[in-house]
């Protein structure tokens, strides 16, 4: 038997009561696997510093057996073309032309930029690029392959005009290669001396032979497998750039022309992806423009990323807004994934009154741990609000770091953290087999970062237990879990609801409540996002930061595909891969990506704190500052002994680190802000982060640089709003420390008490210029 | 460079203020890094300099200019296999012939076909005669190496398959007086019987056994057709079948006609080895040769039929050979069962190469040329191919044509053994490995980490290790840090993990594979209960890697 092992995902991240999500898994060595509806409590299992895993099973018609099977995934970015009148099934002579950026030409495997191509039974024609990286055009008659090659490889990253023209009556075919290299828009420069052009022609010992059922495909080739049917194989690796086809033989003059900026004619021509049609101010869709005689319906797979700087760019322009016509370049990779696409295992109703939460179908198979356990986590909303406060679950950063392999790929990451990684067995599974996609802290495999993240895919690491592996432990969704036990264990009643919901609604998703609280990493957040927390500050709304590193990175989920993130990395900030210049901008929105601190938006304005640094290995406690004496705040603190807060913890003994945030006026922090409390003697390995560095200098760490620090803040807003601001990513996993009665639960205590209860905020009396005596 | 002298000093933790429990603990001062650079300015070993002079015309590539293929009809191969590359040193484009065999084969079957032409007068009848022989013998062992070489079977029966052919094609023409053009067709069936025939003990026999009881075969119809008066036991051979030498013509005329025949039978001989080796037979066998059938047969390939396919095809080969050869001389002499002959035979073979078409020509060539050419040398001659045989199987792995192949080789080791020799281990690349890595920085690369080595191997000692023991996280001694700096810079290959399933597991070194989406191994089946002691041990590997490179 197999190795049994069970992986799934939901079509949903959060669902209100009455409401019916759907399960998709994929199961190896099994037809069955035992189901069970699961309230998720705590989510690390550290038994000796905390309470150690609690979930609560609940009753639910849906528990029991469910048949599983076997799932088959489609990985990679391709174009698929709707053509159900065969338009593009040219049985005669053709030619073929595209611009092309190839990423990893020498990859040792064919790769399809465009054609109608059954790999299994050598059917039809298309142009690509043959295993060792040279372009050719190859036809197949059902039995046999022939072919013509290039004479010049093609290099990585360089623009090339490619094309081939065949001519059905004589048997010729002919290929064009022309680089169409500028300044800007390849890795190398005009001034190294690559003869880059090639013209090959060679008379074809037969014609193609088209069946009717292969699809045309842009960047892959139809394939099939015994199993799994048909699917998509050969896929292409860099940019393609307005493909066509035309069913004349085009001449070399005639090439030329469109090398140079020319569009092709219009006698002839069968198809013309016009690439870089169809933008607008609020972004691109992933319809991509087919604008000749037919007008067929072509649509990006698993998200080829869109608006990438197109064969003519030059480097004037830094966005598709401004010069849509140099942005056609569409960016494929083989291994990129969101959306699984699996046969649906089952749908459930979330039953009318089940408390709001995060719960998640618990499935086991064989020995039921390890990767025969899966748990796929959903958020369940009420119908209508009915709590004073709400959780705010972090959708968009779980999205972010979902399947991160920092710890097997990034050198860095033993260096970032000050320590070698811890990895489980489930981690090596998904490593090895990286069907299930990665996160947008990888890099595909053509050095490209990765820019879109999907939770239609099982996330291992959005699971409770799960701990990450680079720090060993818990980290976002787990993490997250300790504040959720924090709120069980004091009986707080609580609405849940994620980002997602409140990019989708607005301010209205938050209005209803008195107090909302965030997870311990929200560092993704829509403009949409940021407004309604703005909004509902402002419409005195309180609001608890619980986290470290928060409202970092600008993103947006993918107007067409809910489940779907995007977010671009650039120019600053701690981050783990750089976007290209001119690739700066969010194809779903059109706006500007990377840090929301660039785009005028630093964390601070809202939260007060914003990133400072981060060093992983070593929490230290916070310590109250003079102000936290004043009357204003002092109920903040009431009750707790002593100066320090937060001296335990489930993330290295302490409240105060992992990723923590500073006060900072010139950044935005409302100049009312009082500072309750900070952090101190964090070690080197807490380094300073990169958005704060103009010039680099020696000791930007943590025993010399006095800024790096987790400052814990309050302020008022209109209304009687608030924000209070843990500035720590430990701060979360402080509180189940000591039965949930260390210093940072109570302080917690008072601030989410006070925060619940409608009208005036404590506290806020003292407010007249001090006359003191001492 | 000398182990510096290490101060011991307590370290005074920067964080103590701050409530530190690890301060004043036993250390060692770190010392100055810019010792290891200042004792380190040149090459242990003596440099040279390195690069390959262009010595030969290179064809540049087309450009703009359309390259027209043309291919051997009727087939997709071009002309020459030709591939496009760019001069590693100039960028230049290049084009770069990877296979230059049909220029070669080209020239020599030209040189052969005009080598009446260039005979010398004195010798001009002697060297025909040898020619026809040689366009036989070259045929025969075509033949022949295929069963040896492209079908691992090792029969020494060849020339008994030749012979049987032959002396019943003879006896059928001169009995039925069938025209000589049946003949090669009719000893084309016989050869795929007696193939079919002593396939079958292929199936179960090999090696030095089969070769015995080829052997036997062979002396089993020597003694049959030497004692049989059918075939002529008295005479020395069967002569008398019909021959497509026209009678009319003069001798020379029908010499020429002969060694041009003879041509033509070694090209068809080449054709069928081209279409059985390079085709799917010979690419099956090539996954299945000698003492590794097994591991074929695991992957599903039938190695027996493949084997025994190709014996049977060259058997009747062979037996057209056998005809042809009837046709050609009018019947044949028992000689062709003798011994010798298969000696002959085996030493055309081996002297090329077995297994390529190309050594079982040059074989022949110079078998049958100090045989039949030579003649005035005398029994001198069977020694020369005895020595020239021995010092083939001496010194030569497979023949002439595997000089390149072994020299290439030989000249890895001795790369290998002198580097070995001139490199420190993990040390940087000396000028010659430098012409071998595309990426400079790695040069450099390589030079700071010898430099960073050498000095933090300085620095270990058991305080260091003490101090990361007691506290393997947080604030460490300046010394410590830069250790651990180090370590965890390292790149990902090798790079060392804990494994542990989870929160109340135990921990397991692994190791990553550096390589995208091969899993880490394990390194030790060792268990450590807490966390602080898998930390330690990963530490404790890492300088022993240290101190070892």
């Amino acid at each position: 038997m197999a190795e049994q092992k069970i992986f799934g995902y939901a079509d949903q991240f959060t669902v209100k009561e009455g409401e019916r999500i759907r399960f998709y898994v994929n199961c190896d060595g099994s037809d069955t696997a035992e189901a069970q509806l699961v309230r998720l409590i705590h989510g690390d299992d550290n038994r000796e510093d905390g309470p150690g895993y609690i979930e609560e099973e609940i009753a639910h018609p849906a528990n029991g057996t469910w048949a599983v099977k076997k799932q088959f995934t489609q990985l990679g970015n391709f174009l698929e073309v709707a053509d159900p009148d065969n338009r593009l099934k040219l049985d005669g002579s053709l030619s073929m032309m595209a611009f092309i950026w190839p990423s990893m030409p020498q990859k040792g495997a064919r790769q399809t930029i465009m054609g109608r191509w059954d790999t299994r039974t050598n059917e039809g024609f298309a142009l690509g690029i043959n295993p060792e990286g040279y372009l050719q055009f190859w036809v197949g008659d059902g039995r046999e392959v022939d072919y013509v090659t290039s004479e010049m490889p093609l290099l990585k990253h360089v623009w090339y005009a490619v094309g081939v023209s065949y001519d059905a009556a004589s048997g010729t075919a002919t290929l064009y290669q022309e680089a169409v290299l500028n300044r800007y828009n390849s890795l190398i420069g005009p001034a190294v001396p690559y003869d880059y052009a090639s013209h090959v022609r060679t008379t074809l010992r037969f014609a193609q032979h088209n069946r009717a059922d292969i699809p045309f495909l842009i960047a892959g080739a139809r394939d099939n497998h015994v199993l799994r049917g048909d699917f998509v194989a050969d896929l292409y690796a860099g940019k393609i750039d307005r493909p066509f086809l035309t069913e004349t033989v085009m001449t070399r003059a005639q090439m030329d022309e469109v090398r140079k900026g020319g569009v092709p004619g219009r006698q002839g021509l069968v198809a013309y992806w016009d690439t870089a049609a169809g933008y607008s101010e609020a972004g691109i869709s992933h319809d991509v423009a087919e604008t000749g005689p037919w007008k067929l319906h072509t649509r990006g797979v698993n998200h080829p990323i869109r608006g990438m700087t197109g064969w003519n760019w030059n480097g004037k322009n830094d966005c598709f807004r401004l010069a849509p016509e140099e942005f056609g370049g569409i960016e494929f990779h083989p291994d990129a994934i969101t959306d699984c696409a699996w046969e649906e295992t089952r749908a459930i109703e979330i039953p009318q009154g089940l408390k709001s939460g995060a719960y998640a179908i618990r499935l086991r198979v064989g020995p039921g741990s390890g990767i025969a356990e899966e748990y796929i986590v959903f958020i369940v909303r009420p119908a209508q609000p009915k709590a004073k406060l709400a959780f705010l679950v972090p959708l968009a950063s779980y999205l972010a770091y979902g399947n991160e392999t920092l710890s097997f790929d990034a050198q860095i990451v033993q260096p970032m953290t000050g320590q070698p990684p811890i990895i489980s067995d489930v981690e090596i599974e998904t490593y090895e087999h990286r069907e299930y996609g990665l996160s947008t802290y990888n890099h595909f495999e053509d050095g490209a970062g990765v820019c879109f993240s999907s939770f239609k895919r099982p996330l291992i690491n959005m699971r409770p237990k799960f701990r990450n592996s680079w720090m060993g432990v818990p980290w976002q969704f787990p993490a997250d879990l300790s504040i959720v036990a924090w709120i069980e264990h004091f009986g707080y009643e609580c609405d849940f609801i994620s980002d997602l919901d409140v990019h989708r609604e607005g301010v209205e998703a938050l209005k209803p409540y008195n107090c909302v609280m965030t997870g311990t990493h929200p560092e993704y957040v829509s403009e949409k996002m940021l407004d309604a927390q703005e909004d509902f500050v402002a419409q005195g709304g309180r609001l608890i930061y619980m986290g470290g590193n928060g409202y970092y990175w600008c993103v947006n989920f993918d107007p067409e595909e809910n489940a779907v993130m995007e977010v671009r990395k650039l120019d600053s900030g701690m981050r783990a891969w750089a976007a290209k210049p001119g690739e700066h901008y969010l194809q779903t929105t059109g706006e500007k990506s990377g840090l929301w601190r660039n785009r005028g938006r630093a964390p601070q304005k809202l939260l007060g704190v914003g990133m400072i640094s981060e060093g992983f290995e070593t929490c230290e406690p916070f310590r109250r500052m003079p102000d936290s004496w004043h009357r204003t705040v002092s109920w903040i603190t009431e009750g707790i002994d002593g100066e320090l807060i937060g001296n335990e913890g489930l993330a290295y003994g302490g409240a105060a680190g992992v990723e923590i945030d500073r006060y900072d006026l010139s950044l935005g922090t409302p100049p009312h802000t009082k500072i309750i409390a900070s952090s101190g003697g964090h070690t080197d390995n807490y380094v300073l982060s990169t958005e704060e560095i103009l010039y680099a200098y020696a000791g930007m760490v943590g025993t010399l640089d006095y800024r790096i620090r987790a400052d814990m803040i309050y302020y008022t807003s209109w209304n009687h709003g608030a924000v209070f601001s843990s500035g720590s990513i430990a701060f979360g996993q402080a509180l189940p420390a000591k039965g949930f009665d260390g210093t940072a639960s109570k302080l917690l205590r008072n601030v989410v008490d006070a925060f619940v209860k409608d009208g005036p905020l404590p506290g806020q009396q003292w407010t007249l210029e001090e006359k003191q005596w001492r | 460079m000398s182990k510096p002298i290490l101060t011991q000093i307590n370290w005074h933790n920067p964080l103590s203020p701050w409530g530190a429990k690890t301060t004043d603990i036993p250390t060692v001062a770190a010392t100055d890094c810019s010792d290891v650079w200042d004792a380190n300015t040149e090459y242990k070993a003596k440099t040279y300099k390195v690069g390959r002079l262009k010595h030969y015309v290179i064809w540049p590539n087309h450009g703009q200019r359309m390259w027209t293929r043309l291919r051997w009809w009727p087939t997709r191969r071009n002309l020459l296999h030709v591939k496009g590359l760019y001069n590693r040193k100039t960028l230049v484009a290049e084009k770069k012939i990877l296979d230059r065999r049909p220029i070669y084969w080209a020239i020599c079957l030209l040189l052969i076909a005009m080598g009446p032409m260039l005979f010398p007068a004195s010798m001009y009848n002697t060297m025909l005669s040898a020619g026809t022989i040689f366009g036989i013998f070259a045929a025969i062992n075509v033949c022949w190496t295929l069963i040896l070489g492209a079908a691992s079977i090792f029969s020494l029966a060849s020339y008994a398959v030749v012979g049987v052919t032959a002396f019943v094609t003879t006896y059928a023409s001169i009995q039925m007086g069938l025209p000589w053009f049946t003949l090669p067709i009719l000893g084309g069936f016989l050869g795929l019987a007696m193939g079919g025939l002593i396939a079958i003990p292929a199936l179960r026999l090999d090696g030095f056994y089969y070769a015995l009881l080829t052997l036997g075969l062979n002396e089993l119809c020597r003694v049959f057709f030497t004692t049989s008066k059918q075939f002529g036991s008295a005479s020395g051979g069967l002569y008398g079948a019909d021959s497509f030498l026209p009678a009319s013509w003069s001798p020379e005329a029908q010499s020429l006609l002969s060694y041009y025949s003879a041509l033509a039978l070694l090209i068809a001989a080449l054709f069928l080895f081209r279409f059985i080796n390079g085709k799917r037979l010979g690419r099956i066998l090539r996954m299945a040769p000698e003492k590794r059938e097994a591991f074929a047969a695991a992957c599903g390939v039938d190695y027996r039929k493949a084997r025994v396919t190709i014996f049977i095809i060259t058997s009747a080969a062979l037996g057209f050979i056998g005809g042809f050869y009837a046709t050609l001389y009018g019947g044949t002499a028992f000689s062709i069962f003798s011994f010798d002959t298969v000696l002959l035979g085996l030493a055309m073979v081996t002297i090329g190469g077995i297994g390529k078409a190309e050594g079982a020509i040059l074989g022949t060539l110079v078998v049958t040329f100090l045989d039949k050419v030579l003649i005035s040398w005398g029994p001198m001659r069977m020694f020369l191919i005895g020595i020239i045989m021995l010092g083939v199987v001496l010194f030569l792995n497979t023949g002439y044509f595997g000089i390149k192949k072994q020299f290439n080789a030989w000249r890895d080791k001795k790369r290998g053994e002198w580097r070995s020799m001139r490199t420190e281990k993990g040390g940087e690349a000396l000028p010659e490995e430098a012409t071998e890595e595309d990426d400079k920085d790695v040069l450099y690369f390589l030079r700071f980490d010898k430099m960073q080595r050498d000095y933090l191997k300085g620095l270990i000692c058991p305080e260091i290790i003490e101090e990361h023991r007691r506290q393997p996280l947080g604030q460490h001694s300046a010394a410590l840090e830069r250790l651990l700096m180090y370590f965890r810079r390292a790149p990902m290959d090798d790079k060392y993990a804990l494994h542990r399933n989870s929160a109340t597991g135990k921990f397991k070194i692994i190791a990553f594979s550096g390589e995208r989406g091969v899993s880490p191994r394990v390194v030790e089946d060792r268990e450590y209960d807490s966390i602080g002691d898998g930390y330690h041990a990963i530490f404790m590997r890492r300088v022993h890697d240290l101190l070892e490179s």
